[in-house]
């Protein structure tokens, strides 16, 4: 074997390492308030910003602002209007939490309703003592309903002779808060994220 | 170190070819021997067989789904490609369509939503794959979809989320249909039964505006438009377009039915023709290698409800051989260019090892080279023939409905019976049928 051969060897033996190297797993802790983002698509840290946005914006204005009695509304949840499958009730979930930190506002549980009817039958059924029974008739209905919709514009750059292709993601959240008495729409909002983001064409 | 490469550069590189260059190398590594002759025909052989036989897991499933065995044959979808990666997106079709017919819709949604993401990786052309398969075959590459097959992704994933009743997320993937009926517009538009679903989808979230466009592109492609009449009507009524209501409301038939709730079936019937393999030989040993579409028709199904007291609207019904086909034209000129110069390589190739040993190494590499040559006829193998949206109003209540089929296809009458139905005021419920 030259040297040559020997050199072409190692090489090739290198170029091996070199790939294997690059399959191995890798690990790191994010922060929550860190913004990880990898394409132009909906991230966490984008529910994260649109949920302080909203919040902030229903508790400093009409009708909540001034409100001193608690009142009691009921989420309805975001349509996803969107071209992604982007979990709204997360949004919710966390914009009800929120609010329900301030200490100004109570929230009624839709999704538990099922839950509490098969709980209060259960009670009345005979198995439980009944000065321990809760009373029927006593939950609280709601004076405002929370909804929304979670819309999208996607632009993508036409396919002409270029390395890399641009996409243009735009964002929009409008939430509204409805009397359910009157039916007026006592509050409506709305927060944007705008992002723009270039994949290759080509690669290896 | 550099005094070696330098001398070995200018008596290595200079006026030779690629082809040369990669035999140099090899030769010059200490692995020469994989470069005699003999060898290579052995390797090429080989090399022929792994191809050939990476598809036998999916055509085996494919005749046991066909025999009525889905389960055997997501038994053995589930084993997965194990010789590379180059079928992913196949298995996870032909999983995401068994799952869809045993009824296990979320877990055909995930196989579907795998395949999609799959496809939008492809986006991106890897020159490693593409240079391989220029010096032997498109078995290379890993399966891309024909364009109608990443069109279809979307349509399972609407039916999926219909069925399941997740409308915001069948929404979602009509979005994502449009942008491929949109990149595809000549090979796609005859797909009726996905078009339909799409205006459906918006319609069902009372999105009144997108329903009516898809509607009314729709009704421009259709020979008339009188399927979709009463929905262009309905739609454009809400939008306040008083034009378009008097323009399509003479398409609308006395025969329509009306009803306070709709009961929508997602029928699909026989199977899509398989891709045949086409050669054109050329002396000495050029070959041109092309899938193609045998020009089978898919029977359309005469159906009948029982009790005949309810009647459907008109059907939409698509021809899936029919886009397929078109689907497969619409990529014809790259193709033909691909196999161009896949064609020329082989031929420098050969010439090459002619110029380099003796006439009986250069036969036996042309050989090879014109066996390895196999045109590609992977695809979607347990996609429907046809596909028809089947509407049936019906008054609010239970209904407990059968379906009466029959086809020139068929000898006798088939008769499915439907799970039984309770249907609210304004409620439209949706079921998937195959036979």
């Amino acid at each position: 074997m030259n040297g040559f051969s020997f050199l072409l060897k190692m090489l090739l033996v290198g170029l091996f390492i070199f790939i294997t190297a690059g399959c191995s797993v890798t690990t790191r802790e994010v922060g929550s308030d860190e913004q990880v983002i990898y394409d132009e698509g909906y991230h966490f840290s984008d529910k994260k910003a649109i949920v302080e946005d909203m919040v902030t914006s229903l508790l400093s204005k009409h009708p909540l602002l001034r409100a001193t009695d608690r009142p009691v509304l009921i989420v309805y949840g975001i349509a996803n209007r969107t071209s992604e499958h982007v979990s709204t009730s997360a949004m919710t979930d966390d914009m009800r939490q929120v609010l329900l930190n301030s200490g100004r506002v109570r929230f009624v549980n839709k999704l538990q309703r099922k839950n509490i009817k098969k709980e209060t039958s259960y009670q009345y059924g005979g198995s439980v003592a009944a000065e321990t029974r809760i009373e029927k008739a006593r939950q609280v209905g709601a004076q405002f309903m929370l909804t929304g919709t979670l819309r999208s514009i996607e632009k993508k750059q036409p396919r002409q002779f270029r390395l890399k292709k641009k996409t243009l993601m735009y964002y929009s959240l409008n939430m509204e808060l409805t009397d359910i008495q009157t039916g007026l729409i006592e509050w409506a909002d709305s927060a944007e994220v705008i992002r723009e983001a270039s994949k290759p064409f080509i690669g290896w | 170190m550099p005094r070696l490469f330098a001398r070995h550069r200018s008596r290595l590189l200079v006026g030779r070819k690629p082809g040369i260059l990669i035999i140099i190398f090899f030769q010059k590594a200490g692995f020469g021997f994989i470069l005699r002759p003999g060898f290579r025909f052995l390797s090429l052989v080989l090399f022929l067989i792994f191809l050939n036989g990476c598809a036998g897991r999916l055509n085996k499933a494919s005749r046991y789904y066909y025999a009525g065995q889905p389960q055997q044959a997501l038994n053995l979808l589930e084993k997965g490609d194990n010789l590379g990666n180059r079928n992913q997106l196949l298995f996870l079709l032909e999983k995401g369509l068994v799952f869809h017919q045993l009824g296990e819709y979320q877990q055909s949604i995930n196989q579907f939503l795998a395949a999609a993401q799959l496809i939008d990786q492809f986006e991106v052309t890897r020159l490693s794959e593409q240079a391989g398969s220029l010096v032997t075959n498109e078995w290379m590459m890993r399966y891309r979809g024909e364009y109608s097959e990443r069109l279809w992704v979307h349509s399972y994933l609407m039916m999926n989320y219909l069925l399941l009743g997740e409308y915001d997320d069948a929404l979602v993937e009509a979005k994502q249909a449009l942008e491929r009926l949109q990149k595809h517009p000549e090979a796609l538009n005859a797909d009726y039964f996905t078009r339909a679903l799409i205006a459906l989808c918006f319609a069902n979230l009372a999105e009144d505006n997108d329903a009516y466009l898809v509607y009314r592109n729709l009704a421009k492609d259709l020979p008339s438009p009188a399927p979709i009449a009463a929905d262009i009507v309905k739609h454009a009524e809400r939008l306040g377009m008083v034009d378009e209501v008097e323009k399509y409301r003479p398409f609308l038939t006395p025969k329509n039915p009306l009803g306070e709730a709709e009961l929508v079936l997602f029928v699909a019937s026989g199977r899509i023709p398989l891709k045949r393999p086409g050669n054109v030989v050329l002396p000495p040993s050029i070959r041109f290698a092309f899938p193609y579409y045998s020009a089978e028709k898919a029977a359309q199904p005469r159906i009948n409800i029982l009790p005949h007291s309810w009647r459907y609207r008109p059907l939409l019904t698509t021809d899936l051989g029919v886009v397929a086909r078109k689907a497969l034209d619409a990529r014809k000129t790259r193709m033909i260019a691909k196999e161009g110069i896949r064609v020329a390589a082989k031929e420098a190739i050969s010439q090459s090892v002619g110029n380099k040993n003796d006439v009986a190494a250069e036969a036996i590499v042309r050989v090879a080279l014109f066996l390895l040559e196999e045109p590609d006829t992977r695809s979607w193998q347990t996609l429907p023939g046809r596909l028809t949206l089947v509407r049936i109003p019906l008054p609010a209540g239970r209904h407990k409905l059968q379906l009466e089929i029959q086809s020139t296809g068929f000898d006798r009458r088939h008769i499915i019976e439907l799970p039984e139905i309770l249907l609210r005021q304004g409620q439209r419920v949706f079921q998937s049928v195959r036979f």
